[in-house]
């Protein structure tokens, strides 16, 4: 299914700034082109079989003879169409099964059930026309040898892509440029702080100016303002170069600057894909209230109840959630009846939006944890 | 084949700059190739104090053995060693992930990218022991003969190298077998011998379960002019079917670390 129609810029150019029109209805004067879509996943589904260890002596020899597995469905019927030239938040818990997504979407896993396409592209096949134009970056993971200054890494990678030589001295000048590498490449890799080497991280792995972007936590361990110059790059990359980024993040603040879209997944289900602030809208229908109240009066708590749900409370400041609908006739309540400094009206925190996402999931799931693991015998 | 060569010639480009600048290592290497070579000098000599030949070979053939096994030996720990426990190592971290989403060859990646360049100094010093032998053992070589031994050399690499690359494919089922590596080194030690004078049994064990064999006691007999060509292509077909074998083997590993079979 194709849910969006525009020109695909024809090979990685600068030139493409322009953000991609999301309607299709939104024709600017020239032929309407069928592109194919950067990451297409229908029904996907992959399950694993892992070994049922049992404590105990007996068991454990039992379990030499009859082994017990269970099948833990990683991702579940999951279907996502993404545009290329889109940044997508890509969500979820731990274990929820986004990198496993993202590994059957880079091919290193093959689907147990459904379709990945990815620039039309099977990943699985690992076709080198397709390799040559994506590239993962595990946050937590490196692929920079440890012994060697960066460059050479880089050199190597120039190698493995067949990068000719002029395009890869203005990469290279462009990545350096924007992440500030210069003093960090001729140091051995293992002498860099986890940010630097983040920064060559990323950079080796955009040298051969890949089209679509898999991120698995970029900016994991990093420290605020490392995690914020990271995100500067990737935002200012794909809008140079007009790549598809696909990221997950345990840092909203990562997906609330990057993505106007996220995907979030829960057991390998799709739970919501959609626009960052309609998620705010579908799954919170609260306001937080922040109020400062006069210096000397006690019992804060008690003289807020009663207008809404007190989630923090300190040093004269206090913070409720208050349903959306009667966040006027309420806040005007707190003015009338209280001795208010400063008052905020503010959507919740994107985290405790997202931490709501899942505790409405597992209210209203029709099937139990359980029947995720089916349990069966093989001998 | 062009791109195994291309891309073992920058890496190696890269591994030379970067050793050049830890000299030290240059030195114990050359300390450490040195003793090698006193070693099985000294080991020899303490034989021809007894005897005259050793299972039907002469002292400048065996000295050729030591020769060949210095040089096989140099090869295994120049590149094939390090790049399989490398191999290892990114089974174990998950860190293959990042080979396999190459546009190239994924056992000629993992084959070429990791090598260690001083241990190339046992394979210079190897091929002046060789020389040497040579010269005790002929008045002059012929061209035959030379060519049976750089066959037998390569079919020795090959062998080694795809029997060292189906142990390490086994980390994809097993993950800690570091072990599986020392243990060759050891059998490979039994290399400085002619496999002639060991019992049938071990005879049989280094050349059809480790092959020993093949590595250092058939390019030496190339080299003493005792090879048939009947046995050279024994050589020959063994290593390729190994390599096929660990080619094939390989892609099977891959697919279970992809979860296709599971």
């Amino acid at each position: 299914m194709f849910r969006a129609v525009w020109h695909i810029p024809a090979k990685g150019g600068a030139n493409f700034a322009k953000e991609p029109p999301t309607d299709p209805e939104q024709d600017d004067g020239t032929l309407p082109v069928m592109v194919i879509p950067a990451v297409e996943i229908s029904r996907l589904r992959k399950t694993y079989s892992v070994p049922v260890r049992e404590p105990g002596v007996m068991a454990s020899l039992r379990s030499l003879v009859k082994r017990t597995t269970r099948d833990i469905h990683a991702v579940d019927d999951l279907s996502i169409v993404v545009n290329p030239g889109e940044v997508t938040g890509f969500l979820g818990p731990n274990g929820a099964g986004k990198t496993t997504t993202l590994k059957m979407l880079s091919g290193l896993l093959y689907p147990t059930g459904g379709q990945v396409r990815v620039l039309g592209f099977e990943p699985s096949r690992r076709e080198r026309a397709f390799l040559r134009q994506i590239t993962l970056v595990m946050g937590q993971r490196n692929q920079l040898a440890w012994d060697i200054p960066a460059t050479d890494s880089f050199e190597l990678h120039r190698a493995i892509y067949r990068v000719p030589r002029p395009e890869y001295r203005r990469t290279l000048d462009e990545l350096v440029d924007l992440l500030d590498l210069e003093p960090l490449l001729p140091k051995p890799v293992r002498q860099l702080s986890l940010g630097e080497r983040m920064k060559c991280e990323i950079a080796v792995s955009l040298l051969h100016q890949p089209k679509v972007l898999f991120l698995d936590e970029p900016t994991i361990g990093l420290d605020v303002t490392m995690q914020r110059r990271i995100r500067t790059f990737i935002a200012e990359y794909n809008r140079r170069h007009g790549a598809t980024v696909l990221l997950t993040s345990h840092y909203m603040a990562d997906v609330e600057a990057l993505c106007k879209r996220v995907i979030v997944i829960h057991h390998g289900k799709l739970l919501f894909d959609g626009d960052l602030s309609s998620l705010v809208q579908r799954f919170s229908p609260y306001k937080t209230l922040t109020i400062e109240l006069e210096s000397g009066s006690d019992r804060i708590g008690d003289l807020v109840d009663g207008i809404g749900e007190v989630m923090r409370s300190e040093d004269g400041r206090v913070t409720i959630r208050v349903p959306k609908s009667d966040t006027a006739r309420l806040t005007e309540r707190v003015l009338a009846s209280l001795p208010v400094i400063d008052l905020t009206v503010e959507d919740p925190p994107i985290d405790d939006v997202i931490e709501r996402v899942f505790a409405v999931e597992r209210v209203t799931s029709n099937d139990p944890p359980e029947a995720h693991e089916r349990e069966h015998q093989s001998q | 084949m062009a791109s195994v060569v291309r891309l073992l010639a920058v890496f190696l480009r890269v591994g030379i700059l970067n050793e050049l600048q830890y000299r030290t290592n240059l030195y114990v290497q050359l300390f450490r190739s040195s003793l090698s070579l006193v070693t099985g000098l000294a080991g020899l000599g303490v034989v021809f104090s007894h005897t005259q030949t050793l299972a039907g070979w002469s002292p400048p053939e065996l000295l050729a053995i030591l020769g060949v096994y210095l040089v096989v030996s140099g090869v295994l720990r120049f590149a094939i060693q390090p790049a399989m426990e490398r191999l290892m190592e990114d089974v174990r971290n998950g860190t293959l992930d990042y080979i396999l989403t190459k546009p190239e060859d994924s056992l000629v990646l993992v084959s070429v990218r990791a090598v260690e360049v001083w241990r190339l100094a046992d394979v210079v010093l190897g091929s002046v022991v060789i020389g040497a032998a040579v010269s005790q053992m002929h008045d002059r070589i012929d061209a035959w003969q030379v060519a049976g031994f750089v066959i037998a050399l390569v079919a020795a690499a090959t062998t080694v190298y795809s029997f060292l690359l189906i142990l390490t494919t086994l980390s994809f089922w097993f993950v800690r077998l570091e072990n599986i590596l020392v243990i060759f080194q050891s059998m490979y030690e039994a290399g400085k011998w002619p496999v002639d004078i060991y019992p049938a049994w071990l005879r049989g064990a280094l050349t059809f379960l480790v092959p020993v064999a093949f590595a250092t006691t058939v390019p030496a007999q190339a080299l003493a002019g005792r090879l048939t060509p009947v046995a050279l292509a024994g050589a020959v077909a063994l290593s390729a079917s190994l390599f096929t074998a660990a080619r094939y083997f390989w892609s099977v590993g891959l697919r279970r670390y992809a979860g296709a079979s599971a």
